[in-house]
Order: structure tokens, then C-alpha cells, then sequence
């Protein structure tokens, strides 16, 4: 069986791309935070830019750490 | 299903890799996803593997568990700069295949020096919108088998990941310019805007090549960009081909970042 993700999942915005392939994103409820691009959005090339809205997976552990798993259309 | 523990330095529990479907692993620690693997086949038939962990130690351990499991070879795609995700894939045994940089360009004719390019005599260019949906799908699929013949790697392009019908190459024939000779199409241009534009494809005929029809067919489509007030556009090329860096840079074209396609 899947387990479910066990993940918080939030709606942010891009505000930075950094080095090395991270972003900082602002969540809509201004938290920051330092995200890379899901395994399955590197393969699809789906590319992430400035002010591009995303949704992006926090771990339950570390909520200064996120994946951008949706890019959505402006 | 088969369950392979470990401990992953996280909270000292035992995390389990767990094949969870025919292609797809999950790793948990005290019932927390905490990283989980999967594989694709792709339109162009090979199969992509893609692995999300939050921490290194997890990588491995699901990359340990999956990639003996599946056929070689075995594809992904990372960002260059991604540097930890790069040596992650290393430590699995994978190995770079290609290389395929992304170019950002401008549009307005004054930057790119394409104001006033025309295509060569007796070849029109027809807007996107207004090509024969027959003559265009003929075209690109002669194209494609020139290519396919001469370098061999059109069915390996990574920008190929829609998936249609088998044998259907023409996604949307809408989003396609063309240059147009009379009853046959010599070349095309594909410019999609999800975001941001993107210039797909840029491909002519190989006997028409060098007679300037790529370069009228790029001034048409950034006219057309800019003319809608889109200043900037982007694409990707394989770093082998020399002519279309050749053309993007002539406009001035420059890179920004480059992806990685690996293979084991």
C-alpha cells in the first residue's frame, strides 16, 4: 500500500533563485522558505523562475525546507 | 512486498524501503514518508528514474533498493548547478549522457539584429495559425527521419515528453510558423508560452539549409514576441549542435543554465 505523504503541503511564491538549483519561497502565510524542484518536475524540464506560484512539500521536521512539487500557470 | 531496514540517522528508528507498486518506492521512518523513488517510461520509450528524499542517507538507501530492480539503462535529468542531486546520481552509478544548454534571448529586433531579415526568394513565412495542418505534419516528419538518419538522436531529444498518439509529433499545430515554398513546407518554428516562451523547435529541410530560412523563420516568431511585448524568449540545445548555437548566439542568445541528462 502508499502510505500518504505525511508532508504539509502550501501555496507560496518565488522570490529568489539561488545557486545551486534552490529557490526561496514565501508561503502565503509569510513564512520562508528554501526549496529545490521535485525529482518529477526536473524530469518533465518544467522550470522554475521569479514570482512563478508553486506549491511546494514541507517536511513535518524541518519547516525551513521545501519541495516545489506544482509549478502553477500565472 | 519487499521491505529493506535501515537506520537513517534521523530520529534513530529503523526506516524501511518498501516497494509499494510495479515501479515505485517508498522509504518510512515510524510511519513518515520520508523519501520515496519512482520510474517512468517516457514518450520516446526509456525509462526515467527520479528519486525525492530529505536527506542524502535516504537517497541512497531507496536508489540501493530501486535501481537493481529495474532495466537498464536507466535515465534522469538534473540541473548542473544542482550540485548535491549531481553527485547523489554519481553515487548511484550514473554517468552524464548529454549535456543541453538553456539560452534565454531578447525579441526586440534592435537586440537581436534580425530587423528587416527576410526569408530567401520564392519562401514565405506563414504565421503560426495559418499553416496546412497536412503540408506541416509532412514536413515535420521528414525533417525528423533527416535528422534521425544524420545524427541520430531526434528520438532521444529530452524536450519530447508530451504524450500523443505513436507516430504524432505535431502536438499543436496551431503553435506552429512555417516556411512555405510552393505545395511543400521547407521548415518550421515552434513557440509555446506557458509562463514564459519558449522556442521548442527551430528545423529546415537539410537540402534548404544555410540559405538563411532558420534565421527568418526566428525573426518572424521574436517579431511576433515582441510585438506582443514579450521582451525575452528561451530554449535549449544540445551542446553537439553547433548550428543552432551558432543561430540562438548570433541573436544574442546566452546561456543561463544547463541540465544533465544521466544514464546507468
Amino acid at each position: 500500500m502508499t502510505k500518504d505523504k505525511n508532508v504539509i503541503e502550501a501555496e507560496g511564491r518565488v522570490v529568489e533563485c539561488l545557486r545551486s538549483a534552490m529557490f526561496t519561497v514565501e508561503l502565503e502565510n509569510g513564512h520562508r522558505v528554501l526549496a529545490h524542484i521535485s525529482g518529477k518536475m526536473r524530469k518533465h524540464y518544467i522550470r522554475i523562475n521569479l514570482e512563478d506560484r508553486v506549491l511546494v512539500e514541507l517536511p513535518p521536521y524541518d519547516l525551513a525546507r521545501g519541495r516545489i512539487v506544482f509549478r502553477y500557470r500565472n | 512486498m519487499d521491505a529493506k531496514p535501515f537506520l537513517s540517522g534521523l530520529s534513530g528508528s529503523a526506516v524501511t524501503i518498501t516497494r509499494v507498486a510495479d515501479r515505485q518506492w517508498q522509504a518510512l521512518d515510524d510511519d513518515l514518508v520520508v523519501g520515496s523513488g519512482y520510474a517512468e517510461y517516457r514518450a520516446d520509450g526509456r525509462l526515467f528514474v527520479g528519486i525525492d528524499a530529505w536527506h542524502a542517507d535516504t537517497f541512497d538507501r531507496i536508489a540501493g533498493a530501486m535501481l537493481p530492480e529495474l532495466p537498464a539503462p536507466l535515465y534522469t535529468v538534473v540541473d548542473e548547478a544542482d550540485a548535491a542531486m549531481t553527485d547523489a546520481w554519481r553515487r548511484a552509478g550514473f554517468t552524464v549522457g548529454r549535456r543541453e544548454w538553456e539560452y534565454v534571448m531578447p525579441t526586440d529586433p534592435q537586440d537581436t539584429g534580425l530587423d528587416g531579415v527576410l526569408p530567401p526568394a520564392g519562401v514565405t513565412v506563414l504565421p503560426a495559425g495559418e499553416a496546412d495542418e497536412g503540408l506541416l505534419r509532412a514536413v515535420d516528419r521528414t525533417i525528423r527521419d533527416e535528422v534521425e538518419a544524420a545524427a541520430g538522436w531526434w528520438q532521444s531529444m529530452p524536450a519530447e515528453v508530451i504524450i500523443r498518439p505513436a507516430g504524432d509529433t505535431v502536438v499543436d499545430p496551431a503553435k506552429y510558423a512555417v516556411a512555405a515554398a510552393p505545395g511543400r513546407y521547407l521548415g518550421l518554428i515552434r513557440v509555446v508560452t506557458v509562463n514564459r516562451s519558449r522556442v521548442g523547435l527551430v528545423a529546415v529541410r537539410a537540402g534548404e539549409q544555410r540559405r538563411g530560412i532558420a534565421r527568418a523563420l526566428l525573426a518572424h516568431a521574436l517579431g511576433a514576441l515582441h510585438r506582443s511585448g514579450t521582451t525575452a524568449a528561451w530554449t535549449e540545445v544540445h551542446e553537439s549542435n553547433r548550428a543552432a548555437t551558432a543561430l540562438f548566439e548570433g541573436v544574442g542568445a546566452r546561456p543561463v543554465s544547463s541540465n544533465l541528462e544521466l544514464v546507468r
